[in-house]
């Protein structure tokens, strides 16, 4: 299991003081995912809407959420470690009551939010939560 | 006057601006162009001297903004070599052009009638002829041209008697090569076809002509030849635009009115419902005059200069693939097998520099190529050589910090 330790992530990603430094850290958190199967990457588990392919697997075991999520594109992966970092191991209810667009944007990740007309992280956002 | 991109670049205020902390370096220029202050001072000049509705008369406003919109659509019609002002149609754009032809021609096709596009076409010249041939029967063919844009013999069995429509692109957005228009034109008028030009990327770089082309529409936008958004063009021949059923009906474009009946108004204004966009409208026809007033030659060889430069730089790189032709284009659209065009596309975003990664509204054309993006470098005349060095020296450190693993 990728090692998702919030803070940790949050601390790295708003220590960048340019847009240089948050793609490079971007890049850089983006190798701890863990990627999934070409078995698992199945057109029932793309999230629509998204420039580069994102995948989303949702399990659930008593009550907790768990989610797993690939890319082909490195900047989303990274994008991804942090949205598993905020999602995992909460109740659906827990994470409905987030307001993970604050959440995010907390994590120095504005712009990415902001041309989500294009990398779709606002769908993924709302899949997490359905 | 000859041509200089950095006088030229003075007067696009836009241009002064940083992004991401360095300076911008704006080559997304086949998505939207930036605009000169000619042309922002005239939206802004005719808010604060002549504000009022056109057509409507009476007082001395509305006589102004009147005048300065059927002034614009002359200039317009010169831009183009129209033989009549009337033979331009104001629309909100490309887009709304070809779909006013869509259905303003959907009256004459039946089943087993073909319309006919080829495989560059921007989806706007695609799936509105696709929806097309669903309510009507007909049947969508795609010339397939490849992406070196070239007319091969073969083509010729494509035009039939069967050939309703053809529309096709000049140039196309997402790689930049011409079509084999003219040899295009003229299958399709051999067999009697109503023909579209789709000129969105062609009028910002080359000088048009419609009667020289003789196609019976050409449609095209102002924000992509450095006019404002929300205005674009379709022009017809006369008796091409008398044909079209109007899409939109109501105010403007009627003569007389019953509650059993209307009789419609003439053309331009037959196919003109509603308030136009007038400064958009005299937005537009100051960017033509601004194009106009260019050494339009020696532009197009700058422009074309900085396409070849990158090319040049790019092409023994073996990471890299350009979809692009080596030469007479504006636009570099290349692929980095392996790494991801918005991750190419967030390095340089993250430098300053402008591009686009996607599919540029080509699917088709993408799964043709065998890639799902491309990221696109296009230029414009503002646009200058330390620019397109800058383009490749980041490009080049992009594939050094993501192609690592
Ligand atoms: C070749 C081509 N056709 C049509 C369009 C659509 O133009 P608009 O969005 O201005 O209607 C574009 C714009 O990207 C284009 O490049």
């Amino acid at each position: 299991m990728t090692d998702l330790n919030r803070d940790a992530i949050q601390a790295r990603l708003q220590a960048c003081t340019s847009k240089e430094a948050t793609f490079k850290e971007l890049v850089s958190l983006s190798k701890q995912l863990e990627r999934l199967s070409d078995t698992e990457k199945t057109e029932d588990n793309k999230v629509k809407g998204c420039e580069s392919a994102v995948w989303l697997i949702e399990h659930q075991e008593n009550g907790t959420c768990t989610f797993q999520a690939d890319s082909d594109a490195k900047l989303m992966r990274g994008v991804l470690l942090v949205i598993l970092s905020l999602a995992n191991g909460h109740s659906k209810a827990e994470l409905q009551a987030m307001d993970l667009v604050t959440e995010l944007s907390q994590f120095n990740l504005s712009s990415y939010l902001t041309s989500s007309r294009t990398n779709g992280v606002l769908g993924i956002l709302k899949q997490i939560q359905a | 006057m000859a041509f200089d991109a950095n006088t030229l670049r003075a007067k696009f205020p836009i241009l002064q601006l940083e992004a991401n902390d360095h300076p911008l370096v704006y080559l997304d220029n086949a998505a939207t162009t930036q605009k000169p202050q000619v042309v922002l001072d005239a939206l802004m000049a005719y808010y604060t001297t002549s504000n009022a509705n056109v057509h409507r008369g009476a007082h001395y406003l509305s006589d102004r903004a009147t005048a300065q919109f059927e002034h614009a659509r002359d200039r317009v019609a010169r831009f183009i070599n129209a033989p009549q002002a009337d033979h331009v149609i104001w629309t909100k754009g490309t887009t709304e052009s070809i779909n006013m032809v869509a259905y303003g021609l959907e009256w004459c096709l039946k089943p087993d009638d073909e319309i006919l596009i080829t495989s560059l076409e921007h989806h706007a010249n695609l799936v509105p002829w696709q929806q097309l041939a669903f309510r009507t029967g007909a049947r969508l063919r795609v010339l397939p041209l490849t992406s070196r844009g070239e007319w091969e013999p073969e083509y010729e069995r494509y035009f039939n008697e069967h050939t309703r429509i053809f529309a096709c692109t000049q140039i196309s957005n997402a790689i930049g090569v011409k079509t084999p228009i003219k040899q295009m034109l003229a299958a399709a008028k051999a067999v009697n076809a109503f023909t579209l030009v789709d000129g969105a990327q062609a009028v910002a770089h080359y000088p048009i002509d419609v009667q020289a082309l003789d196609c019976d529409f050409y449609v095209f936008s102002g924000h992509k030849m450095y006019g404002p958004t929300g205005i674009g063009v379709l022009y017809g021949k006369p008796h091409a635009l008398e044909v079209l059923t109007p899409v939109q009906t109501g105010g403007e474009m009627v003569s007389h009115v019953t509650y059993n009946s209307t009789e419609f108004n003439v053309l331009p204004y037959r196919l003109e419902a509603g308030t136009p966009h007038i400064e958009g409208v005299i937005g537009m026809a100051t960017a033509c005059d601004f194009l106009a007033a260019q050494d339009r030659q020696g532009m197009i060889e700058w422009e074309q200069k900085l396409a070849r430069y990158v090319y040049d730089e790019l092409k023994f790189h073996t990471a890299i693939e350009i979809y692009s032709p080596e030469s007479d284009t504006t636009v570099v659209s290349l692929g980095v097998p392996g790494i991801h065009t918005m991750d190419l596309n967030g390095y340089l975003d993250s430098q300053g520099i402008a591009v686009r990664a996607g599919s540029h509204c080509a699917h088709p054309l993408m799964a043709q190529l065998g890639v799902s993006s491309t990221l696109r470098a296009s230029f414009a005349c503002y646009n200058t050589l330390s620019e397109a060095r800058r383009f490749c020296d980041v490009l080049l450190e992009a594939i050094e910090i993501l192609g690592d693993d």
